[in-house]
């Protein structure tokens, strides 16, 4: 991220809350504060977000920064001006691990400066809920917005959740980087756009199995996904539809292929239930559907009617 | 249903032969290798369809049984069968490469689809595994009378259960419990798994916890020495001062240039002579020694200490209030205790994010859910399979005693009043009130029961009364029993198919007056 800022030149890096995902130890802040240095054309800007939150002994409250690094360090919110490029950046840091209050609806802009840019954090309701209409009242250029891991646009030309750089964990799916923008007053505010940046992704594969599908096919399906989708990522496969109801994946063999973390098994034997009902109608299978009628399809109840089904069909003698 | 007509395409050892079939007894009749048994093999094969085997066992199973010597194109065909008003016509090519199946209904034409399961619809509830089970009765010959007893005993059993005798409640309840167990195992091995992870974390936070106190008792050390060194510091204080304001005093009465005062040199000899002159002998001797040896030594003790005292007079007050080796290590130990007071501090809040750590670990993750879920389902399979169970048992029970009863009645010519399955699901005879069970009665009367048994499971599993077929069932029978169990099957059923290799149920039929059709097969 660093070199990308060197390489463009870039005016100012925003950080909007969670550099660190506990409390930043010494050594931590002496690393990141190296790193920004190393770039002193750009200017940095950071808050504290609900995981690095700024406690009574955070080293936030006593470490010195490089000369290019502010850090909007306050409960309430505040500003740094940053005269050479005519611009203000505002915003606050959190003081506890939550906060319900909706901080930003009042943090309007204050007109200090040509260029004004919000830096938030939070977004649900237990770390500052946002109202997407004020926000976009407040009067701000840009919002860089920060908490949720996924990439997404807020509001439209002004407003951004840039998400993690790199997934954290197995649900962060789908891809990560950062969002690059240029604000310039006189052609039209703000452009903006994400640029994926992460070196790997979690990717959640679907597999649709069917009668036909072996274990040996399954295996080829799953490791053509992977081909597909990139051997550098991480994968959790779901396995879904009617499979016939003699074979059983071996799941443990299949995840030793490649980067796989997790199968889920979620296929059904291809029983179809309503023949089945028809043709037992007044024997135990038939009984036992109809005490089941109703359920819905990924209810407890549904995952009872299959396993039921699956035993007696399985333990059903060839001939009497 | 009722099958109206057979067309054997090439089927076996037939060949373009075409059987038409009426309501009531259709007597197959024919002699071993006549091909009764290819008649209603075809007939299952029509209904259920005729797969190829695979592998060795290809060799010996019903498809190349019966699969023509010359030309497999000829392999097939057709059933027409009325059902609901309509009559159908049911073609089945078994071809290997020319599988192929329709079905048409010739009162309107119209194709109807076997993929799309149209000939389920038309008959509920028949499939290959219940077919064999109830419709078609075998020749029990083979089977020995322990044997059979057995066998209907784990019909009755299964039937009343389950309503179907091929359904195992016990073994599908003792699967779903393995399957429970194996669940657990596997949660086991996950919270086997998340605790490692949790022992390695808590781990470490011991290590820091460890660190933590370490710096602690180091800081204390620290802390202690520099209190020591205050309170000695502040005593030496005291001590110079006092020690400099007395050696002052002496100093002032001391002439500048003399180390040692001449009226201490006085004084000390004065001192020994006195001793000497006063204390009596011989006591004076050792005395006045001891006295002029301290002296002496006061007085090369001070001729050393003023030796030393030959430094600057600033150098000399500097070296006196602050020895420059404890001056470093007081700044040292200052220096060390802001060091490790900022350690700790570092490693506090490292211990503070490994607790957090633990703490998020402690949450359960979806894993755990999943299984729970899973749990969830088996065990309620289980209860519920358990409850529906005993639910139908009564049910199916009570009806089954009652389509069961009459038969028997009537088949043993009112010899045994009831048959019925107990609590236990045991067959029981009864007899002028008496219980008997069925091990007890003979081999005939056992396979009486065991056809009325499963006639009544056929009239409790169908709604549409379906084609009987008999395959020499009545072996076993005396001549009266046979021609009441006709007689009532007559009565009862609307189409029975009977494969016979004897005369014996003709000519029990024609002298009862029982109407039949006769397809001679020979």
């Amino acid at each position: 991220m660093i070199q990308v800022c060197a390489d463009e030149r870039a005016d100012l890096l925003l950080v909007a809350g969670d550099l660190f995902h506990r409390q930043p130890l010494l050594r931590e802040l002496k690393e990141a504060d190296s790193l920004f240095a190393s770039i002193p054309g750009t200017q940095v800007v950071l808050i504290a977000g609900n995981h690095d939150y700024i406690r009574r002994d955070s080293y936030y409250r006593t470490f010195r920064w490089s000369s290019n690094v502010h850090m909007l360090a306050g409960e309430k919110l505040e500003a740094v001006e940053l005269p050479r490029l005519s611009c203000a950046v505002y915003g606050l840091s959190y003081h506890a691990r939550q906060i319900s209050a909706p901080l930003y609806d009042e943090a309007r802009a204050q007109g200090r400066q040509r260029t004004e840019i919000l830096l938030a954090h939070g977004g649900d309701g237990a770390h500052i809920p946002i109202d997407r209409e004020r926000l976009a009242g407040l009067g701000y250029s840009y919002i860089a917005l920060g908490h949720i891991h996924r990439p997404h646009v807020l509001v439209p030309s002004l407003a951004a959740y840039a998400g993690a750089l790199e997934p954290t964990d197995r649900n962060d799916t789908g891809p990560h980087g950062y969002i690059e923008g240029e604000i310039s007053p006189d052609e039209g505010g703000c452009r903006f756009s994400f640029v994926p940046f992460a070196s790997r992704s979690y990717i959640h594969c679907e597999v649709e199995v069917d009668r036909r599908t072996t274990g040996m096919r399954l295996r080829e399906l799953v490791e053509e996904k992977i081909r597909q989708n990139g051997k550098e990522n991480i994968y959790k496969f779901l396995l879904k539809g009617y499979r016939d109801p003699d074979i059983a994946f071996d799941l443990d063999a299949l995840g030793r292929q490649g980067n796989i973390i997790a199968i889920s098994d979620e296929t059904r034997p291809a029983y179809d239930m309503e023949k089945l009902y028809r043709n037992n109608r007044n024997n135990l299978i038939g009984k036992y559907i109809e005490s089941f009628s109703g359920a819905e399809a990924d209810s407890v109840e549904y995952g009872a009617l299959c396993e039921g089904i699956a035993a007696l069909m399985e333990t059903r003698r060839g001939e009497a | 249903m009722k099958i109206r007509k057979l067309e054997l395409t090439h089927f076996g050892k037939f060949r373009d032969r075409t059987i038409r079939l009426g309501d009531g007894i259709q007597l197959f009749y024919g002699e071993n290798e006549a091909g009764k048994t290819t008649i209603h093999t075809f007939v299952r094969c029509m209904l259920f369809g005729l797969e190829r085997g695979r592998g060795r066992a290809a060799a010996h199973d019903t498809y190349s049984r019966y699969e023509p010597w010359d030309g497999p194109e000829s392999y097939a065909g057709a059933m027409e069968f009325v059902c609901g008003g309509k009559t159908f016509r049911l073609e089945r090519s078994f071809g290997k490469l020319a599988r192929r199946a329709e079905l048409i209904c010739l009162d309107d034409g119209e194709q109807l689809s076997l993929e799309d399961g149209d000939l389920e619809m038309l008959l509920p509830g028949l499939d290959a595994d219940s077919y064999l089970d109830t419709l078609y009765i075998p020749q029990s010959g083979a089977v020995t009378g322990e044997k059979l007893s057995e066998k209907l005993k784990n019909y009755a059993a299964n039937f009343s259960v389950s309503g179907d005798s091929q359904i195992d409640l016990t073994a599908a309840r003792e699967m779903l419990r393995q399957k429970e167990k194996e669940l657990d195992r596997q949660a086991r091995k996950h919270l086997e798994e998340r605790q490692r992870k949790r022992e390695k974390t808590e781990q470490e936070a011991g290590y820091v916890w460890r660190d933590i106190h370490r710096l602690e008792e180091e800081l204390d050390r620290v802390r202690e020495g520099l209190e020591l060194k205050r309170i000695r510091e502040e005593k030496e204080q005291k001590e110079r001062e006092r020690r400099e304001s007395e050696t002052r005093m002496i100093d002032e009465m001391r002439p500048a240039k003399w180390r040692v005062h001449p009226l201490e040199v006085a004084g000390i000899i004065l001192a020994v002579v006195i001793l000497f002159a006063l204390v009596p002998r011989p006591w004076n001797y050792l005395l006045s020694v001891v006295a002029a040896l301290g002296g002496g030594i006061y007085v090369w003790n001070r001729m050393k200490v003023e030796k030393k005292h030959k430094k600057t007079p600033p150098e000399l007050i500097l070296e006196e209030i602050t020895p420059e080796e404890e001056l470093a290590s007081r700044e040292k130990l200052l220096w060390e205790q802001q060091h490790l007071e900022a350690e700790k501090k570092e490693k506090q809040i490292q211990y503070d994010n490994l607790q957090e750590e633990l703490a998020d670990m402690s949450e359960l993750d979806d894993v755990y859910r999943e299984q729970e879920r899973q749990r969830a389902a088996l065990s309620l399979a289980f209860q519920r399979l358990g409850d529906v169970a005993l639910d139908m048992q009564g049910q199916v029970r009570l009806e089954l005693n009652r389509a069961v009863s009459g038969m028997i009645g009537q088949m043993t010519g009112g010899r045994y009043d009831r048959l019925y399955l107990d609590e236990g699901a045991r067959l029981v005879f009864l007899k002028e009130g008496r219980r008997i069970p069925a091990d007890r009665v003979s081999r005939g009367t056992m396979e009486q029961a065991y056809l009325a048994l499963r006639l009544a499971a056929s009239d409790l599993l169908y709604e549409e009364p379906y084609p009987l077929i008999l395959d020499d069932t009545f072996a076993c029978y005396d001549d009266r029993r046979l021609a009441r169990t006709l007689d009532w099957l007559c009565e009862n059923r609307e189409q029975i198919l009977l494969f016979t290799c004897q005369n014996r149920e003709a000519e029990v039929m024609r002298r009862e007056g029982i109407p039949f059709s006769l397809v001679d097969l020979s």
